[in-house]
């Protein structure tokens, strides 16, 4: 009790002692909220952009591409085997027949709004039972493509971010004039940052034949993969692979995990060098605070109540930091839109994210400096001779 | 002498101290050295660019192909030199996931296109005549360990070839170099003709051209010209710089670049100002002994010079070992991550600029405390004492 009861009061003693080292003592709240923020910069880039893809896949949707493609714009699909597929088992049928999406993608240019340079933006052809696939999908303005017309939808995400798409503006692609009729939403995935008009308008267009690129089923549950996939083998004249969309997205969503890995790498060596300033602020501490440990050490306070106030001050500075650089961060990178290049060639519009983990390993971080600078000079400071209280003032 | 003996006994009176001043300096400048190296980087296919090299794409969008009879019209067009064009092949080794950047080219013009370039001229005049024939850059070849000679079997994400597979076994003839270090050879050719009629949609598109103009000053004619002539066609074109379409492409990357850069250089000013605030306040703790040192009979100017030298020793310390620090690990990840960055190096020009900084450092944190002690009276710097 008497240990507890010395520990608080040299903790408030030191913490309101922080004014007199003011400079240094900021230095070091700087020091750990500039890491902090760092980290949670580069992490909720990673996190938005790997959500974006993520959330867009569905687990009961089986998603085909020709073997080794890799990416919907490298594959194709002929007719006759989207034929084939609808055949499949397992597949659920609606009142317009077996929930099957042929689908085409191809790139076409938009203006990026922070650069006014081009930029790869995806066309997207699919019929109706390719709307109905995905769950989310709510038009917001305007109204759907007509099929068979050079009509099309913009996602909202590409809205954001790109110049010329607004609603009842003419597009040219090429010779090919479009109009833009409607803007979909589907809740913030992927599919937000394309340009989405019907399959057989671009297959006519595009010289694509009757061909597609990938075929999205929609299942009746997730296991039925196993059966589409045996299905496939046994057919020479299929050579697709098939995959669950989710695990098609997931893997496209670890595109940009180097940020996250950049991220990590950068913060840990700018946290050694907070750690040197940290440190320094904390010797300074102990060395201005010498005589008074001193005092307290011959009034009768135990060795242990020395360490626990420099640790103490040490914490408290560093978490001081470490909030206000998710504050920053917060501030300053949650929900930020941006677009970059995905892995299948085109501009993927995202937001950064930051959730409760990525607080947390900011909170972790600034309490690891807390704790390595604090020890150390709390040593230090536990063993200040009791002598030093009776020397005159330095 | 005796200056520079005080300078250092100050410097080294606490070591630890001064261990922790340099080692926050030395992260500072690492973290410097190595992420301006990445940014350039990632900038050098802009700055690798000839002036007088053009690129025409299709205006949808450079994934469109272009007819082949574009090629003799844009040779036709005054002021061009020389016309070239490829195909892309979406090329990868043995496996998916391990991508090589492999073009149907022209064999005859590509080189002539990029001069850059270096190869042998009996590796070339070899490949020009082996249908099946392919030449690689010196960096891929050394990726995979290729040497003349080898037949290697490429497969493409795109194409399939008419035997029903996706593969194309290539005979490599010659290994291509080039004069600048710093220009990117991590990529193969192999020939459009055999390329064509081996896959199995055929069709006379070409991907791109690349062409040169007589004159750098014709560049905004000649691109003018180009599109003109094939506008309102099935096919319209959009002819830029080389230049210019690099970096266009760069920015598809977009502002988290920007961002990223943004945030880093924010924390090296950020560690700077931090460690420049302990440097201060160590000079400070000084003033009583500034004061005898000039009761002594040391002239304000030399005390002064004194300080700012000291700040200057230790900027320079942390920061040319940082400096080092970058360099080794610039190394490093060339040789680790040549294939994803191929021009990662740490140049005179970053160097200049780390040093500017380390200067600015010195100065700065030197100068108030170099100053106070300018103007310190020694009667109240003796009271403190």
């Amino acid at each position: 009790m008497a240990l507890m009861s010395q520990s608080m009061a040299v903790i408030v003693m030191n913490i309101r002692s922080l004014p007199r080292r003011f400079w240094m003592s900021a230095a070091m709240v700087i020091a750990s909220a500039v890491v902090v923020a760092i980290l949670l910069a580069f992490l909720a880039m990673a996190k938005g952009f790997e959500t974006t893809l993520k959330s867009a896949g569905a687990e009961d949707v089986a998603f085909f591409l020709r073997v080794s493609s890799a990416a919907e714009l490298n594959s194709t699909v002929m007719n006759d085997q989207v034929n084939l597929l609808r055949n499949a088992p397992g597949i659920v049928a609606n009142d317009k027949g077996p929930m099957v999406s042929p689908e085409l993608y191809v790139i076409v240019d938009g203006i990026k709004k922070t650069s006014q340079t081009k930029a790869n933006i995806p066309l997207r052809g699919l019929g109706e039972q390719g709307v109905r696939l995905r769950e989310n999908f709510t038009l917001l303005k305007g109204r759907m493509f007509t099929p068979g017309t050079n009509e099309l939808i913009v996602g909202q995400g590409l809205l954001g971010q790109f110049d010329g798409f607004e609603l009842g503006n003419t597009l040219n692609f090429g010779k090919n004039r479009w109009t833009v009729v409607g803007v979909f939403s589907t809740a913030g995935n992927v599919f937000e940052s394309e340009l989405w008009a019907d399959a057989r308008v671009i297959q006519s267009l595009y010289n694509r034949g009757s061909s597609y690129q990938s075929v999205r089923a929609k299942l009746s549950s997730p296991q039925q993969i196993e059966g589409i996939k045996a299905y496939i083998e046994n057919d020479p004249r299929l050579n697709q692979v098939v995959q669950s969309e989710a695990s098609y997205f997931a893997e496209q969503g670890k595109s940009l995990s180097y940020i996250a890995i950049f991220g990590r790498v950068i913060s840990t060596v700018m946290a050694l060098g907070a750690l040197a300033g940290a440190l320094n602020t904390m010797f300074t501490s102990v060395a201005d605070r010498t005589t008074e440990i001193a005092t307290l050490r011959a009034i009768g306070f135990s060795h242990l109540s020395a360490f626990v106030g420099t640790m103490a001050e040490a914490l408290v500075l560093s978490v001081l930091g470490g909030l206000l650089g998710s504050l920053a961060a917060y501030l300053f990178f949650d929900g930020l839109s941006t677009s970059t290049l995905g892995g299948s060639f085109t501009q993927v519009v995202f937001t950064f994210q930051l959730s409760g983990n990525l607080f947390m390993q900011g909170a972790l971080m600034a309490l690891i400096i807390g704790f390595v600078s604090g020890v150390f000079p709390a040593w230090r400071a536990a063993r200040v001779p009791v002598a030093v209280a009776f020397q005159a003032r330095r | 002498m005796k200056d520079l003996y005080l300078i250092y006994k100050n410097l080294t009176r606490k070591k630890l101290r001064l261990f922790l001043t340099c080692f926050t300096i030395f992260i500072a400048f690492l973290i410097f050295g190595a992420v301006t190296a990445l940014q350039g980087a990632l900038n050098s296919g802009v700055e690798m660019s000839a002036d007088n090299r053009l690129i025409t794409v299709n205006k949808i969008n450079f994934t469109q192909p272009l007819p082949f009879a574009y090629v003799n019209k844009v040779q036709n067009i005054a002021g061009v030199k020389e016309v070239s064009y490829a195909n892309w092949f979406g090329g990868f080794y043995q496996e998916p996931a391990k991508q090589v950047v492999t073009m149907a080219v022209d064999p005859i013009t590509y080189f002539s296109v990029y001069e850059e370039l270096v190869l042998p001229d009996e590796q070339k005049s070899k490949w020009q005549k082996n249908r099946r024939g392919a030449v690689v850059g010196q960096r891929l070849a050394k990726t995979y360990n290729w040497k003349v000679g080898d037949t290697v079997p490429m497969s493409s994400n795109i194409f399939s070839n008419k035997d029903g597979t996706q593969t194309w076994e290539l005979q490599i003839e010659g290994i291509f170099t080039a004069k600048d270090p710093q220009t990117d050879t991590g990529y193969m050719l192999f020939h459009y003709k055999y390329f064509m009629e081996t896959q199995i949609w055929g069709g006379d598109n070409v991907g791109w051209l690349m062409l040169t103009t007589t004159d750098t000053n014709l560049n905004e004619q000649v691109a003018k010209a180009i599109d003109d002539s094939f506008a309102n066609s099935a096919a319209e074109t959009q002819t830029s710089t080389e230049a210019a379409f690099n970096k266009a492409f760069i920015e598809q990357i977009g502002n988290i670049g920007l961002i990223i850069f943004g945030v880093v250089f924010m924390a090296f000013f950020t560690i700077l100002v931090v460690v420049g605030n302990t440097m201060v306040l160590a000079i400070r703790e000084r003033t009583g002994e500034i004061a005898v040192l000039k009761t002594l009979g040391f002239s304000s100017m030399r005390v002064f010079r004194m300080i700012l030298i000291e700040s200057c020793l230790l900027a320079f310390f942390g920061g040319l070992l940082g400096l080092g620090g970058a360099y080794l690990a610039v190394l490093w990840a060339s040789a680790a991550m040549a294939r994803f960055l191929p021009n990662l190096v740490l140049d005179q020009g970053i160097v200049l600029q780390a040093l500017g900084y380390m200067l600015l450092l010195g100065l700065i944190t030197g100068i108030v405390p170099a100053l106070r002690a300018l103007k310190l009276n020694i009667v109240s710097g003796l009271q403190g004492v």
